[in-house]
């Protein structure tokens, strides 16, 4: 049976199972106060009987059937011919069961096609034994859920309880996620670590991996990561940041102390805009129409043979696409000094710009390079528009015409490569995956920070 | 005697006031130029894609899939897989960033791990999208053995890039419900948990959606995690259900970019103005929802 109709059956159950409670506590009821819970509640409780076991049971089966169903595999006739090695016996397995799932096809060794017609029979077997299980624990939670429908049981509070127990594990689904963020890339990248010493990653200067390339201590002169991290820090906290920064803090400036209501209503969506096109959206401007134009001014200017991916292009794009983020960042942070501070300064003759040069920029300060902080590490995470027009050249050079690589491409082009995933250079992605993610946690955390004293600092 | 009638009318420091006076006009002009520049780029790009590409949208490219002669080539194949990857993103991060917004609003205790949880959800919410690629690769598809470049997985890699999103916004939804609700229906005798889901979720329902349909649109535009879980593939029928192989619309793009052929400038650029029609339509709907329920306690 497929899974949609084992859930689809339980569901019908538990529906089933909601009203005969239901019914059963009504027709206990002879009057106010005569019932300690509302039938309703009752039918609740029951259905959760009929479902929570049953889905449970369910879904431990599914986690351990795969382990079952192979050594079933291996237990049947049509098995013993295999060939005694390992991985060539679960590779002509693995093809067995895939072609048996997809009705036949994929059996390319004959060894498997031939396995297709037991394993079918196996896999089927095994689906019934699941759905039969889980109809079992179905059908006993409900009749353990039928008796407790009695005038004085407390279904209310139960069912209230197993609601703030689902409340509960949805919260912990985050802390989980993150959990699961640090421990997939510490995992990966320790492997990446048993190949590659971290001193060699994290200072070497030369980038060239080679997912083809033989597996020897050598693969770690080839590994260092020094001129991605520069072209991140190139590209997204300086080029990107130079263009955003001022454009950003100067249309909050204009927004908040010059415009009037009427264009800020429709100016400020518009800004917003700009956040909301898709990155590669952007990417693609970026190559097909910034970088060419880029590529020009640099011949115009006289740079000896300027490249179409340069790294000012993807630069000037991501700087465009971090505008309202700095522009709402700086909004709120001069939002939050006190109004009094603007009254004395222009109580004093100081002119707006004055006032807003001398008084509001120095004391939003903080806030404003917290949300610069923030700006940058949205900006070195970025991927599709420097993967579009940044280049894969690992450099190290100060020039912005030079095509140059960073982190998330490198990340994304390893990992979408035909290489082997357990070969270094294709595991190196995640170690600077990992690297990638320290540096962002410790802006963000830091920004948070500033930000916060800022504001208790003025409350 | 002095011959003005008071120091502000002579020469210097009428000259002085003219120079601040000036750099006043300077730097509210700043101001105009910051916003001009920025609003033009949008507009400029907007243009590109729109000179390139309208040409390019008919029925035959809304209805095709994908194919290697960019004539008979359309976005269809992706555009379904857009939308089942959407459809598991909203199922599962919906329902997940609702509950825990209610939980840590209404019933969360004051304690050390109610903090790391709050933490770690503000925290997600700033986390670079291709991280939860590399989560999506190394949990789903190699420890659990789900089918690589299908919409499940990139459904649920998307699910837990937008729940921090929905938690964000729908604790602001339910902060701004007044006290006097709760108040009112447990001075009536409901417990705390009915006071909630009878009353306060109900009145933060529109905050709530808003928050989702942005999350959503963001989600769909997003490129960067799918590429990493292998939803960069050359589909030429569309996806039949959230186990087949497929690819999203924002990537139909990415892989039309990367073709020599010219003519694919076109199926391109008319794919982004598909992609920033929904977009805009989706960020159009929350706008309209925000500004119809908006309840101003």
């Amino acid at each position: 049976m497929s899974p949609a109709i084992v859930l689809a059956l339980l569901l019908a159950l538990g529906g089933a199972a909601w009203f005969a409670a239901r019914g059963r506590a009504q027709a206990m009821y002879t009057g106010r106060g005569s019932l300690r819970a509302m039938p309703n509640y009752h039918g609740w409780h029951m259905a959760l009987w009929v479902l929570v076991p049953a889905l449970l049971g369910w879904g431990v089966w599914n986690a351990i059937a795969p382990g079952l169903i192979h050594g079933a595999i291996m237990a049947h006739p049509a098995a013993q011919g295999l060939p005694a090695m390992d991985m060539e016996r679960d590779a002509i397995v693995n093809e067995a069961i895939a072609a048996a799932k997809s009705g036949g096809f994929g059996a390319f060794r004959p060894e498997s096609a031939a396995l297709t017609g037991p394993v079918k029979e196996i896999l089927a077997r095994f689906d019934w034994i699941g759905a039969g299980l889980s109809l079992v624990l179905a059908l006993a939670g409900g009749a353990f859920g039928y008796t407790r429908v009695t005038r004085d049981f407390p279904a209310r509070t139960r069912v209230e309880r197993a609601v703030l127990g689902l409340l509960l594990a949805a919260s912990s689904v985050a802390i989980i996620t993150t959990l699961g963020i640090i421990g997939s890339l510490v995992f990966e990248a320790f492997r990446f670590f048993t190949f590659v010493s971290p001193f060699d990653f994290l200072f070497g200067t030369n980038w060239n991996p080679d997912p083809f390339a033989p597996i020897n201590p050598e693969i770690g002169k080839k590994l260092g990561a020094v001129p991605l991290f520069w072209g991140t820090l190139f590209i997204g906290a300086i080029i990107a940041m130079i263009v955003a920064v001022p454009l950003g803090l100067m249309s909050a400036i204009y927004l908040t102390q010059y415009a009037s209501a009427r264009f800020r209503k429709w100016v400020k969506p518009m800004l917003e805009i700009l956040a909301g096109v898709p990155t590669v959206v952007y990417g693609y401007f970026a190559a097909l129409t910034v970088a060419p134009l880029v590529r020009d001014f640099a011949a115009g200017i006289g740079v000896a043979n300027p490249t179409t991916e340069s790294a000012l292009a993807a630069g000037l794009v991501m700087g465009v696409m971090i505008i309202p983020f700095v522009s709402s960042m700086a909004d709120d942070s001069i939002a939050a000094v006190p109004q009094a501070m603007r009254d004395g300064s222009l109580a004093m003759g100081a002119t707006k710009s004055e006032t807003i040069r001398k008084v509001l920029i120095p004391a939003a300060l903080p806030g404003i390079v917290a949300g610069v902080m923030l700006a940058i590490s949205r900006a070195i995470g970025e991927t599709m528009i420097v993967y579009m027009a940044a280049g894969a050249a690992a450099r190290l050079s100060a020039n912005p015409f030079d095509s140059m690589t960073t982190v998330t491409y490198q990340i994304a082009r390893l990992l979408t490569g035909d290489g082997d995933f357990a070969h270094p250079s294709t595991l190196s992605a995640f170690a600077l995956g990992l690297v990638l993610f320290g540096v962002t946690l410790v802006l963000n955390i830091v920004a948070l920070r500033v930000v916060k004293r800022f504001r208790e600092a003025y409350e | 005697m002095n011959k003005y009638a008071s120091q502000w009318q002579s020469p210097d420091m009428t000259k002085r006031l003219a120079r601040r006076y000036a750099a006043e006009r300077r730097f509210r002009l700043l101001g105009v130029a910051a916003i001009a520049i920025s609003l033009s780029f949008l507009a400029f790009l907007l243009f590109t894609m729109l000179k390139n590409g309208l040409g390019g949208i008919d029925w035959a490219f809304l209805t095709g899939s994908d194919s290697t002669d960019a004539g008979n080539a359309g976005i269809w194949g992706a555009f379904k897989g857009s939308l089942l990857t959407m459809a598991v993103t909203l199922v599962l991060s919906f329902p997940l960033g609702v509950l825990s917004a209610i939980w840590l609003e209404e019933f969360a205790p004051r304690a050390r791990w109610v903090e790391w949880i709050e933490v770690s959800i503000n925290n997600l919410a700033a986390v670079p999208s291709i991280i939860f690629g590399l989560l999506g690769l190394a949990i789903f598809i190699q420890l659990f053995g789900m089918p690589r470049s299908s919409p499940l997985v990139g459904g649920m890699t998307l699910a837990l890039m937008t729940m921090p999103v929905i938690v964000i916004a729908a604790r602001n939804a339910v902060q701004a419900v007044p006290p006097s609700i709760r108040d009112a229906a447990l001075a009536v005798g409901a417990s705390p948990v009915q006071a909630t889901f009878h009353h306060v979720l109900p009145l933060a329902l529109p905050g709530i959606l808003t928050g989702t349909i942005i999350g959503m649109a963001r989600a769909l535009g997003e490129t960067a995690p799918l590429l990493i879980i292998g939803m960069r593939m050359f589909a030429a029928t569309p996806p039949q259900g959230i186990t087949d192989s497929s690819t999203v619309l924002p990537m139909q793009v990415f892989l039309w970019s990367g073709e020599i052929d010219r003519a694919f400038v076109q199926n391109t650029s008319a794919a982004i103005i598909a992609l920033l029609f929904f977009l805009l339509a989706m960020n159009g709907l929350a706008i309209y929802l925000r500004a119809k329920f908006e309840t101003r306690w």
